[in-house]
Order: structure tokens, then C-alpha cells, then sequence
């Protein structure tokens, strides 16, 4: 079926990158009439349109939707995960949004500062930005959430974004492995399943899940640095970076140690069309529970690991990330020199179609999952404290005590509805 | 030392007192650990129990199920569960308790019609035991310097380590076993059965196709059926009480389809898949997922209705997945003969592959475990089979540099 990107908010299709300016307003429904007024006449950026100059999306919280004055009938279409949010109990249990990372304590989306929706704005620069953050009637700003633009590279100082599914229909095609069925992000469509979650609501719309990610720069490299300290004391930059780069399971440049297992090489920079199980099943190269090993393991899934049907078990579990860094950069040195305590990480924001098997199953059964890939006691590095296990050709290298470097600051489960789904909202 | 077995206490709810034994399994633990009321952990050779109520529908009775997997016997089991004296006021809730917790229980013990267990013969004792022996092991690894040391002298120093510590001695020996009685009588059920069908095959093969007439004509009619999603509320409520360990445990009940041919139907796909989890399904794999701890499968109401219990590890959202993924065509085998099934195609096609119907349909059925109890509650499958690999390596002649590298 073709893909109705006329029908479609832009950010399903791109990330706008060549639009550097980025601004995310966090509001509140104040008058559902004013709001849906707005709604009516906004001029949201569709994905049809391919290079615009600038760009506006919206999605909506269940609260949101409810505000606006759905029924709670129609509001039940929609999937359980999004209408009951991401702060429910269980919820903050599977994504591990505990203690220091409780919902009570985020400056946004917890139960202090509930959102209803999400305003999506992307400009050249900040000047042709400025124009666009307006709240629109009917709404309150909760909050603005700023973006920078680090040419590609997330704060800890790691290429980012470079693995992403090639959507079927989308334009881009990639390898079949990587190549997932549109209803996988797209309400309305085929999915991996060969099913199809449709209603005029929810048609051509997407769930789109928020987290403000916070990143300890400096608490990172140093913690690298301390633990790869030669025994004089002194330290040893080559192995700093070899373990931060085990942990991302990428160097710098991009590259995946899948491939360039020794040293950075920047010729593999943005390389992704690579497997682990033929060469490197047991994590000596890229170890298990490396961040992008854990966040996509591609062909290493039971029962079959290193087949076509392990990679197809893997694409039922991909996500569209479309997200922006914010706060001012910290070089290496500087962050090994001292903590500017300044705010900045990333504003992780992506697409699926199915929040519980697609957002949810990555963080639970693979990212926060102490277990992943038979493992015991390790968690992802950047998502929680604990151990991190380094396979060898001989004893296993294991880091322990690994501190938190990434606390969630806010977050939300929002919808990204389909143009002629916002103006039917317009008329609830 | 005999093989794992299981008990399913089956007791009727007196009319009108399912609320009130409802809201006591609510508060009898926190839900995941030993209950207040009960103490699993004083019970031999447990592995896994739970206690849950099954409601009452249509007229049939509501059911205070009680669930336990153990290594020791059934007399042995019995016994120290029935001095158990909170089972009293369990039980003050069921029809016909007068107060001998034994005789209730015996009586009120019924047979479950099939079950899996992940690896047959390997006790509790074992699994905590191995699993102690490799938090060892690790701390012995994370203390030395192993560079320059190859994979032979790496193990004879674990050895060494394992040999001087009288509390992991026991390692150096080969786990028990099932006794060798015990097994042959596994050898003869596993040929015999076989033998005892092989003269049937010919009238089995001629049924076939009458089968698979009244099958298809079945599955019309049955058509696809209403897709009934959970309320919000019910969901919140079953959600709160999972994912605290490692395991969760899953349970659902449903009706048998009217009429004898699902019934039958259901009877003897239940009675293939006893003995192929006896037999085959037995190393840790169940047609390809490697996360199931014990499951069974057990009727209830004179066949009328049937409930699935299983202990399993990670998140319900990916143990759904498993399901369709992995053992579709199993589940449909068994499930499609169950009221609001999704539509099954030949018995094995479609149903739980329609995800959504399916996980819908799981969460309809579900009944809340409000009463769990683990005995190795931060232990995956693969974890306890890598600790018994790691085990049985210290002894033998095993290749040494994998066996170092699984460490």
C-alpha cells in the first residue's frame, strides 16, 4: 500500500537535519475551544513536503486528547500503553525510572508537571526559529526544551543516529535485514506481523515516545579514566578509549567494533550493514552488553542466531529515533579536568507503531535487562549502574561498580496523528 | 533422587466468599516473595509455587488453586505442607474443609493433564548450589591477574580455588541424577507408548481425513471471534504484580469449546504434548524458547474449563512474542479449542499469530498470581544451565578454553 505522506507529520519521514535549530514546547490544553481552533487552522509540516524551510509538528498526550475533549470511547482505540502513560508503577519499573530517575522528581511529565502535547519546531538557524515558538491559543508553555546541534555526535562524544530501519516505501532502501514493514511506525498500515491497526483516528498517525535524557559527561570519561588507570597511576588515553568505546560498542568515528575490533577507523564511520554471530558470537569484538549490541542485536537473537528468521524476530523491534542533543558541548579534556555540573544530553525521541513491543520490549527486554544475551548482572552502561562485562579470548575482562551517566530528566508517551486525524480533533 | 514433580491442589470456593479470599492473597506477601501466611521457603526441594484464584463464570464454581514444583515426594510434600497452618484460613474460604489440612489437601489434589519442565532431574539444591559456585568462581576471577595464563592453568587455579573451599568441595563432583531405576522407567514410557499406538497407526491414519473435515467445518463456524480488549484498570492490576524479579509467573483459564470434538480434540493434543515435554522438550527448549522454568496445563469443572500456569523469565510483553515468534503452532494446538481463541486455520495456522488478537486475548484470560514464591528468584533458564556447564566443566576433560571463556 502506498504511503500517504501527504497525510503524514514530516518527522515519520525525516529527522530534518539540515534544519539545525530546534525547539520542543512542552504545553498544556487551558481551553479545549481555543485549542481545537488552533488545531484547525495550523499549519502542521507534512512528510510529502520534502525540503521546507522550515517545520511544525504536534502530538498529543492521552491527557492530552482528553482535554481537548475526545470522548472516552474513542480515546480507547488507542493503545493501552499510551493512554495509561509512562508513569504508571509497573511502567517506571520496566524502564527503570527509579529512585533518582522517578517520575516524581522529572521536571517534566511526571506527576508534578503533567503535559498534554508536544509542539515540534525546526529551523535553519535560531533566528528563523524564533519566529515559530509561539504557543498557540488555548495552550500554556509548560516547559521549553532547547536543542543543540553537535554535527552528528551525542554528548559523551560518540557518532549517533547512524543505525536507523529503512522503512519499506519510504524512498531509501537498504539491505532486506534492516528493511521494515511501514505498519511497524505508521498506524494503518502492513506490519511485520502482516497486520494492520487502523481507524480514521489513528490513521497515518504514530506513537511518538519522549525522554529527556541527561548525560554526565564528565562523570563518564572520568569514570573511564579511573578504571583504565596503568598500575603507576597514571593514565593510559588508548585504553580510556577502548573502554568507552566497549561500552558503546561504536568508536568515535562510528565505526562498530563488529568491524574494527582493534582501533578506530573512520572509513567505517557510518558503517551498518554488518551481523554479530558469523565472527563474533561470544562478544569479543563488540560484547553483549555494549549499548548498540543491546539496542539492536540483530541477527544474535534466539532460536536461531546468524538466520534470516533471528533478524526477522529483530525487526519487530526497531524504533525510528528522531532525536535532538541539547546543552553546550564539553570537550574530552575538559570533562576529565572537572565537572561544569552543566545540563545537556540527549532529548531521545522516537517513532513506533507499538510502544509495548517496539519503545518498551528495547528498554526492558534488551537495554535494562540484566540478563540480555545470557548475561548475569550487567546492565547497558548509559541506562543503569552496575557491571559491564568484557569477553576476551581468555578471562573475561568486568568492569564493576559502573556508575549512572544517563538520568531521565522528563518524558512522555505522545501521538503524532495524521493530518486529516488533527483537523478531525479540531472538530471533537 | 527423583525427578521434579508437580502438585495442583484444586478447592472449590464457597459461594460468595471469593472476594474476601481474593483481598487475603492480596495481603498475604507483596506478591512476589514468601506470603505472610505461608512460608514456601521452609517447604524441601521447592522450586516454584504460587497460590491464585481462579473465578467463578457461567455457573461454575470459583477455585482456590494452589500450585508447587518440588524434587522431594508427594508423601514427603504433603506432609510439611500441611503444617502449614496458614493453609487454615486458605481453606476456611473452600467448601468442605472441617479442619485436617491433609486429608483436604490429598483430597483435593488433582492430576494435571500435561507439563513441562525446562531440564528434568536437576533439583533446587542444585540450582542454588551451582549458582553459589559461580559467584564464587567470578570473585576468584575479578581477584587475580590472568594475563600471559592460558586456558589450562587458568582452570586448574579455579580448580584449586573450588578444591580449598569446603563450602564448594561438592562441585568437584558430578551433580546427581535421577536414580537408575527412575530413568529406565523414563526409557520404557518413552518406547513403549509408541509401541502401544503403532497398531492403531493405520485406523489413525484413515480418521485423518475425517478429522481434518470436521476440523475445518469446525473452525467456520467457530468464525473469527469478537477481539475483547482488557479493560485499562485489569491491566493496571495484573502489570502491578509483575516483573519484581527476574521471573514472573503467568496464568490464564478459559472455557473448552461446546461439544465433544474440541474436547476430544484438546484431550489428545494435551496427551502428545505431555509426552513430548516429557521426552523430547526436556534439555532447556521448548520448540525454541529457552524461557520457560515449568508449565502445566490442567482442566477444571469436569473438563469444562482448562488453566495454563507457567514460571518464566523476562517481561510478559516478550514472552507474548516468544509465543508467537517461537511456539505459535503450539499454542494454537492447544488454545484454538478454547472460547475466543483467534481464529486458527488447520488447527496450527493463524491464531496467535495474530498478535494483537492474541495479546488481547491473553490479558482477557489472565488471572492475577497474587501469592508467588520462587526459590531462585534473580536466576534466568540460561543462567542456571551455564552454571551447570560451568560446573560439570571443573570435572572431565572439557575444552578448556571455552569452558574459560564461558566464565
Amino acid at each position: 500500500m502506498k504511503l500517504e505522506l501527504g497525510d503524514v507529520q514530516g518527522l515519520f519521514a525525516r529527522g530534518y537535519g539540515d534544519l539545525k535549530s530546534a525547539a520542543f514546547l512542552l504545553l498544556k490544553v487551558e481551553e479545549a475551544a481555543a485549542a481545537r481552533h488552533w488545531l484547525g487552522e495550523a499549519r502542521v509540516t507534512n512528510a510529502d513536503d520534502r525540503r521546507p524551510e522550515h517545520a511544525v509538528n504536534v502530538a498529543f498526550t492521552s491527557s492530552g486528547l482528553e482535554r481537548l475533549g475526545l470522548p472516552a470511547a474513542a480515546l480507547a482505540q488507542f493503545s493501552n500503553e499510551f493512554v495509561a502513560g509512562m508513569t504508571t508503577p509497573h511502567r517506571t519499573r520496566i524502564l527503570g525510572d527509579l529512585e533518582e530517575n522517578a517520575p516524581e522528581s522529572w521536571d517534566w511529565g511526571g506527576p508534578t508537571s503533567p503535559v498534554d502535547a508536544v509542539l515540534l519546531l525546526y529551523a535553519r538557524d535560531e533566528a528563523s526559529l524564533a519566529p515559530l515558538e509561539q504557543v498557540p491559543a488555548g495552550f500554556s508553555l509548560v516547559r521549553r526544551l532547547g536543542t543543540a546541534d553537535l554535527d552528528g555526535f551525542e554528548p559523551f562524544g560518540f557518532r549517533d543516529g547512524i543505525s536507523q530501519p529503512y522503512v519499506d516505501g519510504l524512498g531509501k532502501t537498504g539491505p532486506r535485514e534492516q528493511t521494515v514493514k511501514p505498519g511497524e511506525f505508521l498506524l494503518g498500515y502492513e506490519n511485520e506481523y502482516g497486520h494492520t491497526t487502523d481507524a480514521p483516528l489513528l490513521h497515518n498517525g504514530s506513537y511518538l515516545v519522549f525522554r529527556q535524557l541527561r548525560q554526565d559527561v564528565s562523570g563518564f570519561w572520568r569514570f573511564a579514566d579511573e578504571a583504565t588507570r596503568r598500575s603507576d597511576g597514571s593514565s593510559d588515553p588508548d585504553a580510556r578509549l577502548r573502554l568507552a568505546s566497549k561500552m558503546v560498542g561504536r568508536w568515535p568515528s562510528g565505526a562498530p567494533l563488529a568491524l574494527a575490533p582493534d582501533a578506530d577507523d573512520p572509513s567505517l564511520a557510518f558503517a551498518n550493514d554488518f551481523a554479530y554471530h558469523a565472527d563474533d558470537p561470544r562478544g569479543a569484538r563488540c560484547p553483549v552488553g555494549a549499548h548498540i549490541r543491546r539496542s539492536n542485536p540483530r541477527d544474535s537473537l534466539d532460536p536461531n542466531p546468524g538466520s534470516a528468521g533471528s533478524f526477522e524476530i529483530n525487526r519487530r523491534h526497531r524504533i525510528l529515533r528522531r532525536g535532538r542533543e541539547y546543552g553546550p558541548p564539553l570537550p574530552l579534556e575538559q570533562a576529565l579536568e572537572h565537572d561544569d555540573g552543566g545540563e545537556r544530553g540527549l532529548h531521545f525521541i522516537c517513532l513506533n507503531a507499538n510502544i509495548a513491543r517496539q519503545f518498551e520490549f528495547v528498554h526492558h527486554t534488551w537495554l535494562n535487562n540484566r540478563k540480555f544475551g545470557q548475561l548475569y548482572d550487567d546492565a547497558d552502561p548509559f541506562f543503569a549502574p552496575g557491571c559491564f562485562t568484557i569477553p576476551t579470548d581468555g578471562v573475561r575482562d568486568r568492569v564493576v561498580d559502573v556508575p549512572r551517566f544517563v538520568s531521565v530528566q522528563g518524558g512522555a508517551y505522545f501521538f503524532l496523528p495524521g493530518l486529516a486525524a488533527l483537523r478531525s480533533l479540531a472538530s471533537v | 533422587m527423583p525427578y521434579q514433580r508437580a502438585l495442583t491442589i484444586d478447592a472449590p470456593v464457597r459461594a460468595g466468599a471469593r472476594a474476601e479470599l481474593e483481598s487475603l492473597l492480596a495481603t498475604m506477601g507483596d506478591g512476589v516473595a514468601n506470603g505472610s501466611v505461608l512460608d514456601f521457603g521452609g517447604l524441601s526441594g521447592l522450586h516454584f509455587a504460587r497460590v491464585a484464584v481462579v473465578p467463578e463464570d457461567n455457573g461454575l464454581p470459583a477455585h482456590l488453586i494452589i500450585l508447587t514444583d518440588v524434587d522431594v515426594s508427594a508423601a514427603k510434600h504433603l506432609g510439611e505442607l500441611a503444617e502449614q497452618e496458614g493453609l487454615d484460613r486458605l481453606f476456611s474460604h473452600c467448601a468442605g474443609f472441617s479442619g485436617d489440612r491433609l486429608d483436604y489437601l490429598r483430597r483435593h489434589t488433582v492430576k494435571e493433564q500435561a507439563r513441562y519442565v525446562n531440564t528434568t532431574g536437576r533439583t533446587s539444591s542444585q540450582i542454588k548450589q551451582e549458582a553459589k559456585l559461580r559467584d564464587a568462581i567470578e570473585e576468584f576471577l575479578d581477584a587475580g591477574d590472568w594475563s600471559g595464563r592460558d586456558p589450562g592453568q587458568v582452570r586448574r587455579a579455579v580448580r584449586q580455588h573450588v578444591q580449598g573451599d569446603p563450602e564448594l568441595a561438592w562441585a568437584l563432583e558430578e551433580a546427581e541424577r535421577p536414580g537408575g531405576l527412575a530413568r529406565l522407567r523414563e526409557k520404557l514410557h518413552l518406547i513403549a507408548i509408541p509401541l502401544l499406538l503403532l497398531p492403531l497407526l493405520p485406523l489413525l491414519l484413515l480418521a485423518l481425513p475425517v478429522f481434518a473435515i470436521v476440523l475445518r467445518s469446525h473452525e467456520r463456524r467457530d468464525g473469527t471471534p469478537p477481539h475483547v480488549k482488557q479493560e485499562q484498570d485489569r491491566i493496571l492490576e495484573l502489570a502491578a504484580l509483575e516483573d519484581h524479579l527476574v521471573q514472573n509467573p503467568f496464568m490464564a483459564v478459559g472455557h473448552v469449546k461446546p461439544g465433544k470434538f474440541r474436547l476430544l480434540t484438546l484431550s489428545a493434543v494435551l496427551i502428545g504434548l505431555n509426552f513430548t515435554t516429557r521426552h523430547i522438550f526436556n534439555r532447556g527448549n521448548l520448540s525454541g524458547v529457552k524461557t520457560i522454568h515449568f508449565a502445566r496445563w490442567v482442566f477444571l469443572d469436569g473438563k469444562q474449563r482448562m488453566f495454563f500456569a507457567s514460571n518464566y523469565d523476562g517481561s510478559m510483553e516478550s514472552y507474548m512474542d516468544d509465543f508467537i515468534d517461537k511456539v505459535a503452532w503450539g499454542l494454537n494446538l492447544v488454545f484454538s479449542n478454547g472460547v475466543g481463541y483467534p481464529k486458527t486455520r488447520w488447527l496450527v495456522f493463524g491464531g496467535a499469530k495474530n498478535e494483537l488478537a492474541f495479546k488481547d486475548f491473553l490479558r482477557v484470560q489472565q488471572v492475577p498470581t497474587h501469592v508467588w514464591y520462587s526459590a531462585y528468584g534473580d536466576l534466568t533458564a540460561l543462567n542456571i544451565a551455564q552454571n551447570e556447564r560451568i560446573r560439570a566443566g571443573l570435572h572431565g576433560d572439557p575444552d578448556e578454553r571455552e569452558w574459560v571463556q564461558s566464565l
